[in-house]
């Protein structure tokens, strides 16, 4: 992570944006596949939670099955867009020899992985949108923020995936220690599912378990974004989750410098 | 018995080829424990709100997470392996050497490749059925377990004539790879009773791909609600599909022994 | 010793060792390996020093396991050594400085570098981007390169729909599109048919000549480093047993010579003569019809070629060095220990 020319990082997305859609086309039955599942999810947890709110005389928490509706829509969206899957790859990379081409090219791989993230994002996203709309009319959910609510979910949105790729690419780097990150990653997977508000929102969760997501940077990469644009926190808690953002992205950035170094140190001792 | 005695062998090569790879069962390990992590602990934050859901009560669901993972494990040892297989040997013409055996070809693609370690998977799902049971007490009689096994087996027949069915389209669709994963994303919608579901997914989960009678209707079977006539639609059903997807096949092959001649 | 600045690389006492775990079979070691770990300590390159001046081709020999790719790795900043003193091009180059990476490019036969499922022109113009080409410079270099390698059809495919050849080509291409001032080529013929391994050799060939680059090569084919390198470097067990020319090899490694005879047919019977005019029995390789081979120390040809010419109607006299395939195995059958007593250097 030299400082990089800024026109030639530009130039290099650029050119990374037009291969990875000609790749994304070639692949784009497996896409609408894998599209079509991701959008189930939300419905599924919809579903369960609307039923739950009925059962209960029509809310959960403070959650009425509207509310439900946007929480688990708008969940589908922000996860979609900052999800990372380069710690899935790592092991394979490293193994397979992969991350040498990368490591000889004069620009750190780094960019190689967030270039093809955001392409992925942005082709998806046309999907993605309208499908939320559609979900969000169709189980008339209650979605009004204010101006300065859908202000701050806008950084809050950049800062989570900031957050979510470095520590991802961070967690992705103990492959060049284990041969089998597998257990590892599914670890970090189940971490995710309870404590980003993947199942239910966190208010929801048991008092201790919404201390671990908040002290952990866990709610800071998807649930706070969707909680803020929900409307379900002051000006003061917003201030306080960007604050806790930021913070974990210098501290996210710092381990991912030091694991970088190394890990390569690591890679280039053992046999590349 | 002939084709017990080839899915015995199939067995048996799976395992002898998995026992070289003992850390893979340490990742399978946890993997499904981490699944079943997930699973239960989804049912606990629900009932931390609620005593019930849709009418099903919390050992009812953990029953229901049971043969979730029972009938996912059981595809996942033998059936999605073997269908895999057999659209990779449609794409690269290795169904050859398969179809030049003196054996039932639709038999031989069905158990042709096994993957053993996923049997953690239906031991966990056994064990938190029997655990079920247990909460569930004197609920459980013995016709309620004897309809819990018919409606079980004709799940798993349905389940099975889905996937052929659409491993068989490969016939025509080479270049379809991923088609299974459209089940596999249907079939996670099944961890919850289908009847919470809003009527179109209900329906798409009954009569398309087929998850509610693999999963929802043996627990209903087990737990006393299954209505006689669910009973035997499913029975019904299952000879149906076993049918529809036997003629499916004849005639996918007759696409491939066409195309390739 | 030259001075430092005129080598392109210089290597000096480089030593790479990997350690390896060792494993028992059985439940127990496995258990245990998990408490301690054993590992065992396996040289892969054990001191060897060279230089390169720029715009040299040297030809790396050796056989599998020989250390040659571990030292391209080294010289190319994949691998960090164990211990010695690398520079190319005035970098060292494990710490793979941009300005380094930038005039580099390393060449595996057998890994690709394309992306897999996208079309080559697509791979190229990230290579543009990453090594910022200027864009009229990248439409002449690429045009050049599709006309020698003839990649026209090529560009707009994706490389997993290529065969071998194409895609090897294809890399080549890629891998120098930012006119790299060195190229470290590790088995870049490996696998393919005769027609296209001479392709890839003109184009390198080529290259060099115009650029001037300053070229390591290792192959198994002798055809290419015979094509290519002047000067070859022989390393076997980690270590250098040669560095010279080609035809030096030969003289240093091959004692001996090959002699072809044919004699007239209607020439009289030599049977019984012979063993005494060529010197020693052991020096006949096979005597068939009227063709006699032998085999006769590098000293001695001259004198047995003189005898048996004033001595038999000789219809026609080869006298050749030994292919260099069969020297190549001597070197490597002699070992290093022999090999190096010869070594006077």
């Amino acid at each position: 992570m030299r400082g990089l020319p800024l026109r030639q990082l530009v130039d290099v997305y650029r050119a990374k944006f037009r291969a990875e859609i000609a790749l994304q086309f070639a692949y784009r039955w497996a896409l609408a596949i894998w599209l079509l599942g991701l959008l189930l999810q939300p419905i599924v947890y919809l579903v369960v939670w609307t039923t739950v709110a009925r059962s209960q005389g029509g809310t959960v928490g403070g959650f009425s099955a509207r509310d439900f509706a946007a929480y688990f829509t708008i969940f589908m969206v922000v996860n979609q867009l900052t999800f990372t899957w380069h710690y899935w790859e790592f092991e394979w990379r490293v193994r397979q020899g992969f991350f040498s081409p990368l490591l000889l090219r004069p620009i750190h791989p780094l960019h190689n992985d967030l270039a093809e993230n955001v392409t992925f994002k942005l082709l998806t996203f046309t999907v993605v949108a309208p499908v939320a709309v559609l979900l969000l009319v169709t189980f008339n959910a209650s979605l009004n923020p204010s101006p300065w609510q859908v202000l701050a979910f806008l950084p809050a949105l950049v800062f989570a995936f900031a957050l979510r790729f470095l520590l991802e690419w961070t967690l992705a780097l103990a492959a060049f220690w284990l041969t089998r990150v597998t257990a590892i990653n599914q670890a970090y997977y189940l971490a995710v599912v309870f404590l980003s508000g993947q199942m239910a929102p966190l208010e929801l969760l048991p008092e201790a378990v919404q201390v671990i997501a908040a002290v952990l940077p866990f709610r800071w990469m998807v649930a706070f974004p969707v909680e803020t644009v929900l409307g379900r926190l002051s000006p003061m808690e917003v201030a306080v989750g960007l604050a806790a953002q930021l913070i974990w992205i210098g501290l996210a950035l710092g381990l991912l410098r030091f694991g970088w170094r190394a890990g390569v140190r690591r890679y280039s001792a053992v046999g590349a | 018995m002939r084709s017990l005695g080839l899915l015995w062998l199939s067995f048996r090569l799976g395992a002898l080829n998995a026992i070289r790879y003992r850390a893979d069962f340490m990742v399978q390990l946890f993997q499904s424990l981490i699944g079943l992590g997930i699973a239960l602990g989804g049912i606990a934050v629900v009932f931390s709100q609620t005593d019930q859901l849709g009418g099903w009560r919390q050992e009812e669901l953990i029953a229901l997470i049971g043969v979730f993972m029972l009938v996912g494990g059981l595809i996942a040892v033998v059936i999605r392996p073997s269908m895999e297989q057999l659209m990779e040997g449609v794409r690269l013409g290795t169904l050859d050497f398969t179809l030049t055996k003196p054996a039932d070809a639709q038999l031989l693609v069905s158990v042709k490749r096994v993957e053993i370690w996923r049997l953690v998977e239906v031991v966990l799902g056994a064990a938190l059925i029997v655990l079920a049971m247990v909460q569930l007490g004197e609920r459980v009689s013995l016709e309620r377990v004897a309809a819990f096994a018919v409606t079980m087996l004709a799940g798993m027949a349905i389940v099975y004539s889905f996937l052929l069915i659409l491993s068989t389209l490969a016939f025509w669709l080479v270049r379809l790879e991923n088609i299974l994963v459209i089940f596999h994303s249907m079939y996670e919608a099944g961890r919850w009773p289908v009847g919470i579901y809003p009527p179109w997914l209900r329906a798409t989960l009954t009569f398309v791909v087929p998850v509610a009678f693999a999963i929802t209707v043996p627990v209903e079977a087990l737990v006393g609600r299954l209505e006689p006539a669910t009973l035997v639609g499913s029975l019904l059903l299952a000879v149906a599909f076993l049918i529809a997807s036997r003629w499916f096949w004849r005639l996918g092959l007759r696409h491939y022994t066409g195309a390739s001649a | 010793m030259t001075g430092r600045s005129e080598q392109a690389i210089q290597v000096r006492e480089l030593r790479k060792t990997y350690v390896v775990p060792e494993r028992e079979g059985g439940l127990a070691a496995a258990a245990r390996s998990l408490v301690r770990r054993r590992t065992r300590e396996v040289p892969a390159v054990a001191g060897i020093s060279f230089d390169v001046a720029p715009g040299e081709i040297v030809g790396f020999l050796g056989p599998n396991g020989a250390g040659k790719t571990t030292t391209l790795k080294v010289l190319s900043g994949l691998l960090h050594p164990t211990s010695g003193e690398v520079t190319a091009l005035g970098h060292v180059p494990w710490q793979r400085e941009t300005a380094f990476l930038r005039r580099m490019t390393l060449i595996m036969g057998q890994r690709n570098q394309l992306a897999w499922d996208i079309p080559v022109v697509d791979s190229f113009d990230l290579n543009r981007a990453i090594y910022q080409i200027p864009a009229a410079e990248y439409r002449q270099r690429v045009k050049e390169l599709v006309e020698l390698l003839e990649l026209e059809e090529l560009l707009r495919k994706p490389v997993r729909n290529l065969s071998l050849g194409e895609r090897m080509k294809c890399e080549v291409a890629g891998s120098l599109l930012h006119r790299p001032d060195v190229l470290f080529l590790d088995e870049p013929t490996i696998g393919l048919d005769v027609t296209m391994q001479r392709r890839i050799r003109n184009f390198i060939a080529h290259y060099t000549q115009r650029t001037g680059a300053t070229t390591l090569l290792t192959s198994h084919y002798m055809a290419d480093v015979e094509a290519l390198c002047r000067r070859v470097l022989v390393i076997h067990h980690g270590q250098l047993l040669y560095d010279g020319d080609l035809a030096g090899l030969v003289t240093r490694f091959s004692p001996h010579k090959t002699i072809v005879i044919d004699l007239e047919p209607s020439g009289p019977a030599v049977d019984g003569r012979i063993e005494a005019l060529v010197g020693s029995p052991d020096w006949v390789v096979s005597h068939a019809e009227d063709r006699l081979t032998l085999r006769v120390p590098r000293s001695e040809t001259a004198a047995v070629t003189t005898r048996l010419l004033a001595n038999l109607q000789v219809a026609d006299v080869i006298v050749e060095e030994p292919p260099i395939d069969e020297v190549i195995d001597l070197v490597f059958a002699a070992g290093p220990a022999d090999a190096q007593a010869k070594d006077a250097r």
